[in-house]
């Protein structure tokens, strides 16, 4: 090929569009393998009363995250239970987001997953499945950790990719090998079809993607509203969301179990409390208001009660939220027993405008809340400094005496929601 | 297997070859306990100094999670598990 021809292969695929998807394979368990060796090639469980995360062993014998801990013990009874922490998980993907963001600013970061737009970095780093390949050797080389890169053309089929290519293994699909790929997988896999679309699905005869493909955009709009336009373009491939866009989440989730049951009211609402301030601190840092708050009870029978309040207007200050979470607890919590979870949904969300409907008699009644604002912004930038336990507030306090704390907030039961 | 919180100063020997820190004894009721492997280390950043943790196993078997406070360079030794 001469230099002429070579560039101009090269500048087309340096605009051609490459998002890779990184997994960390059954990552909390993962971590405690690594932790203690002891555990290794051991079905290990990490959660409290639902299964969180479990190792590759423990999958193999049948076990799933969100399984009852009790159940998946009747089904091996050799699984390692850990309560796992958080904090110690926190610090594993600050170093892997790390290394992902020395490859592209544009990222955008899960929990245990990330996208990185390689677009238009080839020259820089190389051949996409190269930089996937090193990715994963120098993941594995710092924190001993498995994951699974997945390179397509748009987020949806990196996604994809990576999944079958675990654990532990890069795999690309380029823009014409898409539709064969995409069109023999399940319709399960595709983004947008949870269990109940998917059993409504099967009940059509859609078993696979290219299955869904049959059904025209009408189709698809009449049995799931808007949604169905996504899912058109979808089953073709198509995902036009790009990475690090600013995305508000339909809803933003705290809860937890108690260590012990209790039918202290004070350490039920300072929980309430805390919970509510970490809801609202995630809510200024994504830059979005809720507009119905929603509390979600559990007895010890495991029976749930769950109920929510619309707000006259949107909002991220913690004191009306949590005002309206304490009303909405006091008339959900008739029972004359403990509870065993309790837990805060802000839904109902849109993005901060800045602007906020004044209350005529705000001033009047509190004339502190004038300087509410300015407070929580300087609670939020102490505690991304210093951790969300460097200042404690409110009614959280009372849990000082029950909870163990340490920098990063009081430590919760269950470790995927101390985040 | 379960985790026994201890978080109490010890004295730990390491070597910082080359800026990687390589935990090597424990030294923990005037017993010194040598450690013959490094399993998991981890950095924490959150706060104002680095606290970098390990997880060890000495001659014993037995497993520690240690870490070094970046804030007054003290070694803490934070947990045992046991099998």
């Amino acid at each position: 090929m001469d230099a002429g021809k070579r560039d101009s292969a090269m500048s087309l695929a340096m605009s051609l569009p490459v998002i890779l998807h990184l997994d960390i394979d059954a990552f909390f368990a993962s971590v405690e393998q690594q932790k203690d060796p002891r555990l290794r090639g051991r079905p290990v469980i990490v959660g409290a009363g639902v299964i969180a995360s479990c190792s590759y062993e423990a999958r193999a014998q049948g076990l799933r995250a969100g399984m009852p801990i009790h159940h998946a013990l009747r089904i091996c009874p050799g699984a390692v239970v850990m309560e796992g922490r958080h904090e110690v998980y926190r610090c594993f993907t600050d170093c892997i987001f790390e290394m992902c963001r020395t490859l592209s600013p544009a990222i955008e970061t899960y929990l245990d997953e990330a996208y990185v737009d390689l677009t238009g970095t080839e020259r820089l780093h190389g051949p996409a499945e190269a930089v996937g390949q090193r990715l994963r050797a120098d993941i594995r080389e710092a924190t001993g950790l498995s994951v699974s890169v997945g390179l397509g053309p748009n987020r949806m089929v990196a996604k994809l990719a990576g999944k079958a290519a675990k654990p532990g293994g890069v795999r690309r699909v380029r823009e014409a090998e898409v539709d064969a790929f995409i069109a023999g997988l399940p319709v399960r896999q595709l983004p947008g079809v949870g269990r109940v679309r998917n059993a409504l699905l099967s009940r059509l005869n859609i078993h696979s993607i290219g299955d869904l493909r049959a059904v025209d955009r009408r189709g698809l709009t009449a049995v799931f509203g808007a949604d169905g336009h996504l899912l058109y373009d979808r089953c073709r491939g198509r995902d036009t969301r790009a990475v690090n866009e600013t995305e508000v989440p339909r809803t933003l989730s705290r809860e937890t179990t108690f260590h012990r049951e209790t039918a202290d009211p004070d350490e039920i609402e300072g929980m309430l409390y805390y919970l509510t301030e970490r809801a609202g601190r995630t809510l200024r840092r994504l830059g979005v208001q809720a507009r119905r708050v929603e509390v979600r009870l559990r007895y010890p029978d495991h029976k749930n009660v769950s109920g929510g309040t619309t707000l006259a207007a949107p909002t991220d200050r913690d004191s009306e939220l949590f005002d309206t979470a304490l009303a909405r607890y006091r008339r959900l919590h008739t029972r004359r027993v403990s509870l065993r979870l309790v837990g805060v949904a802000l839904t109902r969300l849109s993005l901060a405008t800045g602007v906020r409907q004044p209350d005529l008699f705000e001033a009047e009644v509190c004339p502190e809340a004038r300087g509410r604002p300015g407070l929580y912004d300087a609670l939020d930038r102490i505690r991304t400094r210093y951790g969300h336990g460097a200042v404690v507030a409110g009614r959280s306090l009372e849990l000082l005496n029950t909870l163990r704390r340490d920098d990063f907030g009081y430590i919760l039961r269950a470790p995927s929601l101390t985040k | 297997m379960q985790v026994v919180e201890i978080h109490e100063p010890v004295k730990v020997r390491a070597d910082f070859l080359g800026g990687r820190i390589t935990p090597l004894f424990l030294k923990r009721n005037e017993r010194v306990h040598p450690l013959v492997r490094v399993n998991a280390r981890w950095v924490d950043r959150s706060g104002r100094q680095s606290r970098h943790y390990f997880s060890v196993t000495d001659k014993a078997g037995d497993v520690y999670q240690i870490v070094l406070r970046g804030e007054d360079m003290v070694w803490m030794l934070e947990n045992v598990t046991v099998p």
